[in-house]
């Protein structure tokens, strides 16, 4: 069985059983069923406290009264927006930002300590938590970052399709359920964007940070430059160079060396060959999303040897030519990707497409 | 203290008849259909939260237990669900509910880590199991629960897949719609983590072959 298989099951003719049961069952998979399945979920009906739907609604059973009452909040409503338009012409638009909550230490925002209680973090405000500071970050219609000790945050933007914050330094722990593309965080060397997911994203003083993916995937990017870091993998990045090679966290010590040397040291093309060589070497099947963005990073005589190895680890789909993707055909480049079985790359090109400028600069800031 | 303390008899969710059986086998649920609860539910609609609490609970009860013991698990998917009625006015895009249930239900079992001292997270055996779960074979809940920590030791990424799949008894293309992850990442974080699952059950397999043999 492939450890990455395609998502799209109507290509596998013999189904996969695991994924949505079709095909033949598979014996040791149907014992799993039958033993674990006892642990599930039985719970009893769930019981609403005190504070609950009912109490909030049970006020409007009898409606009599609310015409009387709309009436006169109309006309008091109607009476205090004219005297505030003739009274200021400017409308200040609602403070939108993300509420943060203290979990230890003393964060501040915009230079001031946080209370325990409800706190804002608005657009252009940063957040700062010293070495014995964390706090956590919240909106329903975003999501979660948890903020670690010596963490330096500012929100950028919140816009309906698109959130911007900025890590200066520090970590945090983003859970996000906003639709994909629509987190968006800036670091001084790329701009992480969540494509459907959970992730860590560290930033050091130099500038140079590393994302790890929980669930989901990232895309990383600088200019051209990108990588796509799916739930289980890591990748680096550095300033003015931007996103190196993202990798499984589980490959060898000697495959991580190699392709932090290949990306981010100045060796000579001696050390880059054999760097090379190891990383195609020491490559498993799932190692393809290595090599995948290998191809595009390898200068042109050593990218026949990747996309060799590339081939006999995950094969590429009928419409992809070797001619293709040694002149980095990008369509080509695309198909192969989504036949590894990680997501559809179709969701990242929207995304650039759509926020062209987003990624563009952020090194040379 | 857990919601079953706090409540008085009669508060329960009108739930519907049970019209609905959650592993339905082939097709993912349908997100439009959920929107719809989840707008109705906002209005204050309870016979719609009943609904996608009937739906999504499992979900819930899968990604909970991906992280604390299971003892706790029933008390805690409860908290989320409360958790979840509290702020249900303030989610606008509903299509996210499930990603955002499952959010509240990480959050909640990121908290009982925080509270709990460290040598209290795993408190698993089988007699705190005799209380919640309904008399069965002890030898294959022993085997389940053995399994259970196995996953539990792998990476994250694929302890929440794997628990939706064997033991909520969802197919993948459920738990991507139910968790709002890709599809293709759910399933390659299933086939990973079975790879990872075979390989940490493999000395145990021997072992009971061994005590078979």
């Amino acid at each position: 069985m492939m450890d990455t298989p395609n998502h799209k099951s109507n290509q596998d003719p013999l189904g996969d059983y695991l994924w949505d049961r079709t095909g033949e069952p598979e014996p040791e998979i149907q014992k799993l069923e039958l033993l674990l399945g006892e642990l599930r979920h039985r719970g009893p009906v769930p019981v609403l406290p005190v504070e609950s739907l009912r109490s909030r609604w049970a006020l409007f059973a009898n409606t009599w009264w609310i015409p009387a009452v709309a009436a006169v909040a109309a006309m008091a409503l109607t009476v205090f927006v004219t005297f505030l338009m003739l009274r200021n012409s400017h409308t200040q638009p609602a403070t939108v930002g993300w509420d943060v909550s203290r979990l230890s230490g003393t964060p501040q925002i915009a230079h001031n300590t946080i209370s325990g209680g409800s706190n804002r973090l608005a657009i252009g405000q940063t957040l700062e938590t010293d070495d014995a500071s964390s706090a956590t970050l919240y909106s329903s219609d975003i999501g979660q970052i948890d903020v670690d000790p010596g963490t330096r945050l500012r929100l950028l933007t919140m816009g309906k399709s698109l959130k911007k914050v900025a890590l200066d330094r520090g970590t945090i722990h983003a859970y996000i359920w906003a639709p994909a593309g629509q987190f968006v965080v800036e670091t001084p060397s790329a701009v992480t964007v969540d494509l459907g997911c959970a992730y860590t994203l560290h930033v050091d003083d130099s500038g140079a940070g590393v994302v790890r993916t929980t669930m989901g995937w990232v895309g990383f990017k600088l200019n051209r430059h990108e990588a796509f870091i799916p739930a289980g993998a890591a990748c680096a990045t550095r300033p003015k160079i931007g996103p190196g090679t993202p990798y499984f966290e589980d490959a060898s010590e000697t495959f991580r060396a190699a392709l932090s040397r290949f990306d981010f040291e100045d060796a000579s093309a001696e050390q880059r060959a054999a760097d090379i060589t190891t990383l195609l070497t020491q490559a498993r099947r799932h190692d393809a999303l290595t090599l995948w963005h290998l191809l595009s990073r390898v200068d042109d005589a050593q990218r026949a040897r990747v996309f060799d190895r590339l081939k006999a680890l995950a094969p590429p789909p009928a419409a992809v030519t070797r001619e293709g993707v040694l002149r980095l055909d990008q369509p080509m480049l695309d198909l192969w990707w989504n036949q590894l079985g990680f997501d559809d790359i179709a969701i990242w090109r929207h995304w650039e497409h759509s926020w062209p400028g987003v990624g563009a600069s952020s090194a040379e800031k | 203290m857990g919601i079953f303390a706090m409540a008085s008899s009669g508060d329960s969710f009108d739930l519907p008849a049970q019209t609905e059986t959650f592993v339905t086998g082939q097709t993912a649920p349908d997100s439009s259909d959920d929107a719809a609860l989840v707008r109705a539910a906002q209005r204050g609609d309870r016979t719609a939260f009943g609904q996608l609490y009937q739906r999504y609970a499992p979900m819930v009860h899968g990604v909970l237990l991906a992280k604390v013991p299971t003892s706790t698990v029933d008390d805690l998917v409860q908290d989320v669900f409360i958790r979840a009625l509290r702020r249900m006015t303030a989610l606008r895009k509903c299509a996210s509910f499930g990603a955002w249930l499952a959010a509240i239900a990480r959050n909640l079992a990121n908290d009982y880590h925080r509270r709990s001292p460290r040598e209290e997270q795993w408190p698993e055996n089988d007699s705190q199991h005799d209380i919640a779960a309904p008399p069965v074979n002890t030898d294959s809940r022993t085997q389940a629960i053995r399994i259970l920590q196995a996953i539990r030791g792998l990476p994250d990424a694929y302890r929440e897949p794997l628990i939706l799949r064997f033991v909520e008894g969802m197919t993948g293309p459920e738990i991507a719609a139910r968790t709002g992850l890709t599809p293709g990442s759910v399933r390659v974080n299933l086939h990973r983590g079975m790879q990872l699952l075979r390989a940490s059950l493999r000395p145990d397999s021997r072992q009971i072959e061994q005590e078979n043999s």
